[in-house]
C-alpha cells in the first residue's frame, strides 16, 4: 500500500534518515519505535508528503506522494499529532466537522446529511456526543486528543497516522483510544501507522514494529516478538532492558531495570581505569556514594573524561587518539599509590592502552585491591596480549565482576 | 441573569444596532431633526425642502459610506486574525496603513486638492505596501511570523518617510494630512459610493466563500495541510482579499483605527469563531459601529467634527476592556 524505496532525508545537509526500504501493508498496524530524535515523526511527515525526501521515493498504491495535492493526500490519510493546538474556541462539533473538508462535494457543502452523519458518527465513536456543544478550549488534555481523533475519523480515510497521539494521556484514556483504534482497524481495515514510546501497548496492538536506531537506520522490522527482544532493545536504546512475556496476552513485556539499592562508600579511596563511555555510570554512582575518587588516564574529549572533569575528580588526561605517554603513566602510578581499590572498567584493549594493565599488576604487588569489570577476551585488539595480562592479574588475586551491582556491593563491604 | 440570556440580550442589541445607528446618523449633526421631522422628511414629496436635502443628499450617503468602511475594516480584521492566527492582528498590521498614509501624504504634499486623487494615491500606497510585504514573506512560504514582521517593518519604513515629508511640507498640508491620518468620513464624495459598495460586496462574497478555509487556517499550518488545505494558496488569496478591502476602506476614509481589531473580537465572543457565521455578523456590526461613531463625531462639537478615528478608539477600547475583564480572555 505504501512503498518506501531508498528513502533519505536530512535537514540542511545533515543526514537524519538513511536509505530506508520497507512496505506498509493494507490493513496492518505498524508501530515506529526508536530513541528520541531519531526521525520517527519526520518519517511520518515524509510518508504523507509534508516534507520532501532528499533521495528515494514514497509511493502510495504505486503513485509518488509528491504528485498528490493536499486534498488528495487528505482523502488518503488522516493525522493525529501529540499536541493539538486550539487558539480559537470552536465547538467540539465544528472542530470535528473540519475533518470533512476533504470530503466536501462542493463549496457550500457544509451541513449536508452525509456530512452531519459522518461528524455525528465520529463523535459517537469517541464518546464525545455529550461534549459536542462545548468549546474545544475548555476540554481536558484527554478530551482534546479524543476530539482530534474524532476529527481524523471524520475524514474517513483508509489510513491513519498517529504521532504519539496518546502518549501524554492517562492510562485509562490511552487504553480507551487504543481499543478504539483496534476496532477501527479490525472493522474497517484501516491501516494504522503510529509513532509511540509505549513499548507494552505497541507490542500488544501492532502487527509489526519498525525499530530505528540513533543513526536513523532501521534496526529491526518484524512482529513484536521478533523485534522486541532484550538484546535488540538494549543495543538500540543503550540501556539495560529486559523483556518478558505478558502472562495474559503472550506479547513481549518490557521490564524496567531500575536500581533502587543505595550504596555508600564514604571516604573509600578508589581509582578508576576507564574510557569510551565504559566508566560513565559507575563514575557517577561512586561519586554519589561519597567515594574518594580519581580517574585516568583518559583521552581528552572522551565522554568519561568529560564526566570526570565535570564532577571535579582528579583526572589524568591524554591527547585524543594517542597511545598513553610514559609521563602520563608515571603520573597515574603516583596517583595509584594512595589508592585502596583500583577498578578496571576499560572495555576495549589495544596497543595504546595495554600499559594500564601493568599499572594494575603493580597495584596488586603493593597489596592493593584490583577489581575487573566486565572483561571479555573478544575485546582484545592487542593480539591476545591484553587477555593474557588480564588472566595473569586474576591469578595474582584480582577479582572479576560481570555485573556493576555486584562490584558496588563488594565495595560497600570494605572498610576505609 | 445567566450567561446565556445575557448573550441573547447582547445579540439582540447588536442586531438592532444598524437601525439605531442609521436613525442617529440621519437625525444628529449641525441641524438636529426630531423623529417626527425625520419621518416627515423621509415620506415627503418636496424635493426642494432643506431637510430633504440634508437627509438624502448629505446624511444618508455619508451613513452608507460609514457602513461600507466599517464593514470592510471589520471583515478584513476577521480575515487577518484568522489567517495569522493572532488575536492582535488588525487590518493595518501588514503595513497597509503605513503604505496608504504615505501614498496620501505624497499626494497632499504634491499639492493635490482633489479628494479623488488623494484617495487613489492612498489606495496605490496600500497596495504597494501589501505587495512588498507579500514578496518578502513569499520567500518563506508566507509563514505567519514572516508576514507579521515584514508588515511591521514596511509600516515603520513608510512612517519614517511620512514623517520626513510632513516635516518638510507647508503647515496647511500638514493639517490636511493629520485630518486624513485620524480618519475622516467627510473626505469622501457620495459619488464613490457605488464603487465602494461594489468593491465591498465582491470582497465580502469571496471571503465568505472561503469561510471553511479560514476555519482550517486557524488550526495551524500543519493541521490545515493534513485536513486537505493548500495552505500557501488559501493564505495568499485571503491575504489579497483582506488587503484589497482595507485599501478600499482607507482610500475612502483615511485611517480609521480600532474597528478592525475590536469588532471581530466582540462578534467572536457572541457568535463563536466559526467563520461561516462570524463573517456576516462582523460585517454587519462593523457597519453599525462606524455609523454610530460617525454620528457621535458630528454631534459632540457640532457644527465642528471630531475625527472619527478618535471616537472609534474612545468607544471601542473601554468596551473591549469591559468584555475582557468580564470574560478573562478572548
Amino acid at each position: 500500500m505504501i512503498e518506501v524505496r531508498e528513502l533519505n532525508f536530512g535537514y540542511n545537509g545533515d543526514s537524519l534518515l538513511r536509505t530506508l526500504n520497507f512496505t506498509v501493508r493494507k490493513g496492518e498496524i505498524l508501530t515506529i519505535l526508536g530513541p528520541n530524535g531519531c526521525g520517527k515523526s519526520t518519517l511520518l511527515k515524509l510518508l504523507r508528503g509534508q516534507l520532501k525526501t532528499t533521495g528515494g521515493s514514497v509511493k502510495w498504491e504505486g503513485k509518488d506522494i509528491a504528485g498528490f495535492s493536499a486534498l488528495e493526500k487528505a482523502r488518503r490519510v488522516a493525522v493525529v499529532t501529540q499536541f493539538t493546538r486550539v487558539d480559537f474556541p470552536y465547538k467540539v462539533r465544528d472542530f470535528v466537522a473540519m475533518g470533512r473538508y476533504s470530503q466536501r462535494k462542493h463549496l457550500f457543502d457544509f451541513n449536508g446529511t452525509g456530512q452531519r452523519q459522518a461528524v455525528d458518527q465520529a463523535l459517537a465513536m469517541t464518546d464525545l456526543l455529550p461534549l459536542a456543544e462545548r468549546p474545544v478550549t475548555v476540554l481536558s488534555g484527554g478530551e482534546l486528543q479524543r476530539a482530534a481523533l474524532a476529527r481524523a475519523l471524520a475524514q474517513e480515510t483508509p489510513v491513519l497516522f498517529l504521532d504519539e497521539a496518546t502518549s501524554h494521556l492517562d492510562i485509562n484514556h490511552r487504553l480507551e483510544l487504543s481499543d478504539l483504534l483496534l476496532r477501527q482497524n479490525r472493522e474497517r481495515q484501516t491501516t494504522i501507522i503510529q509513532v509511540s514510546h509505549d513499548f507494552d501497548l505497541s507490542a500488544a496492538m501492532s502487527d509489526r514494529i519498525l525499530l530505528f536506531n540513533e543513526q536513523g537506520e532501521i534496526a529491526a522490522l518484524g512482529t513484536p516478538a521478533e523485534v522486541m527482544t532484550g538484546p535488540i532493545l538494549s543495543k538500540v536504546f543503550r540501556a539495560e532492558i529486559k523483556v518478558e512475556q505478558n502472562l495474559l496476552t503472550g506479547t513481549p513485556h518490557i521490564v524496567p531495570c531500575f536500581n533502587t539499592t543505595a550504596f555508600r562508600f564514604d571516604g573509600l579511596r578508589i581509582h578508576l581505569l576507564c574510557g569510551g563511555g565504559s566508566g560513565r555510570t559507575i563514575l557517577r554512582r561512586l561519586h554519589l556514594g561519597g567515594a574518594d575518587l580519581s580517574c585516568g588516564p583518559v583521552n581528552r574529549g572522551d565522554s568519561d573524561q568529560l564526566t570526570a572533569t565535570t564532577l571535579n575528580l582528579p583526572t589524568i588526561d591524554e591527547q585524543p587518539f594517542q597511545p598513553l605517554s610514559t609521563a602520563k603513566l608515571r603520573q597515574t602510578g603516583q596517583l595509584l599509590e594512595s589508592v585502596r581499590v583500583l577498578i578496571v572498567a576499560t572495555q576495549w584493549w589495544g596497543p595504546g592502552n595495554l600499559a594500564c594493565l601493568e599499572l594494575a599488576a603493580r597495584a596488586l604487588d603493593n597489596g592493593q585491591l584490583v577489581y575487573l569489570l566486565k572483561q571479555d577476551p573478544r575485546h582484545d585488539f592487542a593480539e591476545g596480549q591484553a587477555w593474557a595480562a588480564i588472566e595473569r592479574l586474576v591469578k595474582q588475586g584480582a577479582q572479576q565482576f560481570d555485573d556493576e551491582e555486584l562490584l558496588l556491593e563488594q565495595l560497600t563491604t570494605l572498610d576505609v | 441573569m445567566n450567561k446565556r440570556s445575557r448573550n441573547t440580550i447582547w445579540k439582540g442589541l447588536l442586531l438592532l444596532s444598524p437601525l439605531i445607528a442609521l436613525f442617529l446618523c440621519l437625525t444628529v449633526g449641525s441641524t438636529i431633526l426630531s423623529p417626527g421631522e425625520l419621518l416627515a422628511t423621509v415620506f415627503s414629496s418636496d424635493r426642494q425642502a432643506l431637510n430633504t436635502t440634508i437627509v438624502w443628499q448629505i446624511r444618508f450617503p455619508r451613513a452608507l459610506l460609514a457602513a461600507l468602511v466599517g464593514a470592510s475594516l471589520s471583515l478584513s480584521g476577521v480575515t487577518f486574525q484568522g489567517v495569522l492566527r493572532n488575536p492582535l492582528a488588525d487590518p493595518y498590521l501588514l503595513g497597509v496603513s503605513g503604505g496608504a498614509a504615505l501614498g496620501a501624504v505624497i499626494g497632499i504634499s504634491l499639492g493635490l486638492q482633489s479628494p479623488l486623487l488623494i484617495a487613489v494615491f492612498a489606495f496605490l500606497g496600500a497596495i504597494a505596501a501589501l505587495l512588498s510585504v507579500y514578496l518578502i514573506a513569499q520567500a518563506h512560504q508566507c509563514s505567519t511570523h514572516t508576514l507579521i514582521l515584514s508588515g511591521v517593518m514596511i509600516g515603520s519604513l513608510a512612517a519614517a518617510i511620512l514623517l520626513f515629508l510632513l516635516w518638510r511640507a507647508p503647515a496647511d498640508a500638514t493639517r490636511q494630512a493629520i485630518f486624513w491620518l485620524a480618519g475622516n468620513l467627510a473626505l469622501a464624495n457620495p459619488d464613490w459610493l457605488v464603487w465602494g459598495a461594489l468593491w465591498f460586496v465582491i470582497g465580502f462574497i469571496l471571503i465568505w466563500v472561503f469561510a471553511a478555509q479560514l476555519d482550517l487556517l486557524t488550526q495551524g499550518e500543519e493541521s490545515a495541510a493534513d485536513l486537505g488545505l493548500n495552505v500557501a494558496r488559501s493564505r495568499l488569496i485571503l491575504f489579497i482579499l483582506a488587503g484589497a478591502l482595507t485599501a478600499g476602506a482607507v482610500a475612502m476614509a483615511g485611517l480609521v483605527g480600532f474597528v478592525g481589531l475590536v469588532v471581530p473580537h466582540i462578534c467572536r465572543l457572541l457568535w463563536g469563531p466559526s467563520h461561516r457565521i462570524l463573517i456576516p455578523f462582523a460585517a454587519f456590526f462593523g457597519a453599525s459601529f462606524l455609523m454610530l461613531a460617525d454620528a457621535l463625531s458630528r454631534s459632540i462639537y457640532a457644527p465642528a467634527e471630531i475625527p472619527v478615528g478618535v471616537i472609534t478608539a474612545l468607544l471601542g477600547a473601554p468596551f473591549f476592556l469591559y468584555l475582557l475583564q468580564r470574560r478573562g480572555g478572548l
